[in-house]
């Protein structure tokens, strides 16, 4: 095919102007995405908890309960406690059906149990999880263990050093 | 999404605002310093941060960047004669010496002192490696000078370049810490580059194209690490530094030598994309050379005697769509520096990020702009000077290593990710 040269400013690569940038068609390019964020002890809740109240495109914010250690192999999908903000139980099962993009906020590695039992569940959905280690206030190798705990289940992993990052992640990720 | 304020505050960089003082906080490129190649030499005029700037070298050598316009009538200076230490505005004779201090006004009594009031804004301009510095911040807190390595190895090591390029210096830096798009947009030029192929990682690179990243603040910014399946049940990993506001390295393949890139703001609709080879323990060979005055690497082709390149927006950056069916390219657009510019002009002149729908594999970016407008933020209202400033931070590397599935990148590749003087890059 004869190469066809463009005839009008906005059909080559000179339209990338400011002036032009006015005619980008201004419809939605995107649906509202289901975000889940799960905090996975006590200090994650409490960082995420913050946070909750501020205007969200509709993300869920979940709280694994539950006083000790959780052994994945003995937690089913719905074993696992979970509740939202208000103190409501809420299944997993139900929470990932329909997830588009998944959390995990991690302050200790106390929880990471519950961090196999998610993953499955996502995994199982092929879902993209990501892992923030909120590292504020720990000890370098506290942080180390956390990292080498969830490595295995998030395909993106954070170590942010405040949690002012939460709520910057989550805007990015139009959570 | 970026909501529209922190975009902005992002992404303008004139005189007055945040980010704008945060550059001003650093030493940043101006020049090549092949541009004012010899005392008296003709003077060059530059723009940064949104200032209007003319440079030259004096009679003596010395290096002077000041105000483009004559304190006189405006007319530019770069149609001064530059002699007898100092540069003489040809309208009227008025005269200024490198620091932009006016040293001569022709029409007024020598014993008048009248011309020791007149002061064109100047910064100082210095030399460190194939480079001309410039600090445009108060002198109070001036940092020390620049000691990226590529800038302090002996000269037959290091090669730099910088390029036109026609949109904000965010986005395109942003490219540079954007891993996840070398294994689509330059996944050609990794068998073909001079500078890039025939290394083992390229390998890992080709097979593995859905990279896991973990990222993680350095006192200086940040690394990215991405990882790739190796052999038995190993990953290979990448690791780009990223230190504040605009270095970033790419991670080294072989032992082809190490690159990366500055970015710095001409305006806030145009940059600087400098970007440098060099190899820490040996002189680059003919060959390599060569090739990165041929464009090839992250460095590219020029419309000749100029900075801007020969592939641009005036001819659809020379388009190639057989290359692109055949595979030899995947985008069609011939070499890695404008494989990357190509896309990152067409976003427009500042890109619009209350559009854009990051995902998770976003987040080194989605952090560092989290860092800067931290920092440009803590520099306006607390007068914190941010990171990036000092020598701790910048002697930094990429590296490349395959490592066992447990061990975390930043503790045992520690001493990979540092400068050590006269020990090679860590490399795969
Ligand atoms: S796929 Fe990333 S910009 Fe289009
Ligand atoms: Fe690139």
């Amino acid at each position: 095919m004869e190469t066809v040269r463009p005839t009008l400013l906005s059909s080559c690569a000179k339209a990338a102007t400011a002036a032009e940038a006015r005619f980008r068609v201004p419809y939605p390019n995107a649906l509202t995405r289901a975000s889940r964020i799960f905090a996975l002890d006590a200090g994650a809740a409490e960082a995420m908890f913050a946070i909750t109240e501020d205007p969200w495109n509709g993300a869920h914010f979940l709280t694994v309960g539950g006083a000790s250690q959780i052994d994945p192999d003995a937690t089913g999908v719905d074993d696992l406690p979970l509740s939202a903000p208000d103190g409501r139980a809420v299944l997993l099962s139900a929470e990932i059906k329909g997830a588009d993009v998944v959390v995990m906020l991690a302050s200790s590695d106390t929880r990471i149990g519950a961090a196999e039992v998610i993953a499955r569940e996502a995994y199982e959905r092929k879902i993209m999880l990501a892992g923030l280690v909120l590292a504020d206030g720990l000890s370098k190798s506290s942080v180390d263990r956390i990292v080498a705990a969830l490595r295995p289940y998030a395909s993106v992993l954070v170590v942010a050093s405040e949690n002012d990052f939460i709520p910057a992640m989550l805007t990015a990720l139009r959570a | 999404m970026l909501r529209k304020e922190v975009n902005d505050l992002l992404t303008q960089t004139d005189n007055g605002t945040a980010m704008g003082a945060m550059f001003r906080s650093y030493w940043i490129p101006a020049l090549l310093a092949s541009e004012l190649p010899e005392d008296d030499c003709p003077p060059v005029r530059v723009k940064l941060l949104g200032e209007r700037l003319i440079a030259f070298r004096d009679s003596k050598g010395r290096y002077g960047l000041m105000d483009e316009f004559c304190a006189h009538r405006g007319v530019s200076l770069w149609f001064g004669r530059n002699e007898e230490g100092g540069l003489r505005c040809p309208y009227h004779g008025w005269k200024y010496d490198h620091t932009g201090q006016c040293v001569e006004v022709p029409s007024e009594p020598e014993e008048s002192g009248f011309c020791g009031k007149i002061k064109l804004k100047g910064y100082p301009l210095i030399k460190v490696g194939d480079v001309l510095w410039t600090h445009m911040g108060d002198k109070e807190t001036r940092p020390p000078e620049p000691t990226w390595e590529f800038a302090t190895v002996p000269a037959e090591q290091t090669f730099t370049s910088k390029r036109w390029q026609e949109c904000n210096w965010l986005q395109a830096m942003e490219g540079g810490i954007d891993s996840s798009h070398v294994s689509f947009l330059h996944s050609g030029s990794l068998n073909s580059d001079p500078l890039f192929k025939g290394a083992k990682g390229n390998k890992y690179n080709q097979a593995d194209k859905k990279p896991v990243f973990e990222v993680s603040e350095s006192d200086g910014g940040l690394y990215i690490g991405a990882r790739r399946m190796a052999e038995e049940g190993h990953y290979y990993w990448r690791i780009t530094p990223w230190i504040m506001p605009s270095f970033t390295m790419v991670p080294p393949r072989g032992d082809h030598p190490m690159h990366g890139h500055f970015w710095v703001p001409i305006d806030d609709e145009n940059c600087w994309a400098w970007s440098f080879d060099y190899h820490p323990t040996r002189a680059l060979t003919t060959e390599e050379r060569q090739a990165m005055v041929d464009g090839y690497g992250v460095h590219n082709k020029y419309v000749p005697g100029s900075f801007r390149p020969l592939q641009n927006k005036d001819n659809d950056y020379l388009m190639d769509r057989d290359a692109q069916r055949r595979g030899d390219t995947y985008s069609g657009i011939w070499g890695i520096a404008m494989q990357d510019a190509s896309l990152q002009e067409s976003m427009g002149p500042i890109v619009d990020r209350t559009k854009e729908n990051l995902v998770s594999t976003d987040n080194g970016i989605i952090m560092a702009r989290h860092r800067l407008r931290k920092a440009a933020v803590a520099l306006r209202d607390k007068g914190e000077m941010p990171p990036g400033r000092v020598p701790e931070h910048q002697l930094v590397r990429s590296a490349a290593r395959v490592l066992p599935p447990e061990e975390n990148f930043a503790d045992a590749m520690k001493d990979d990710l540092r400068v050590r003087t006269g020990v090679k890059q860590t490399s795969v």
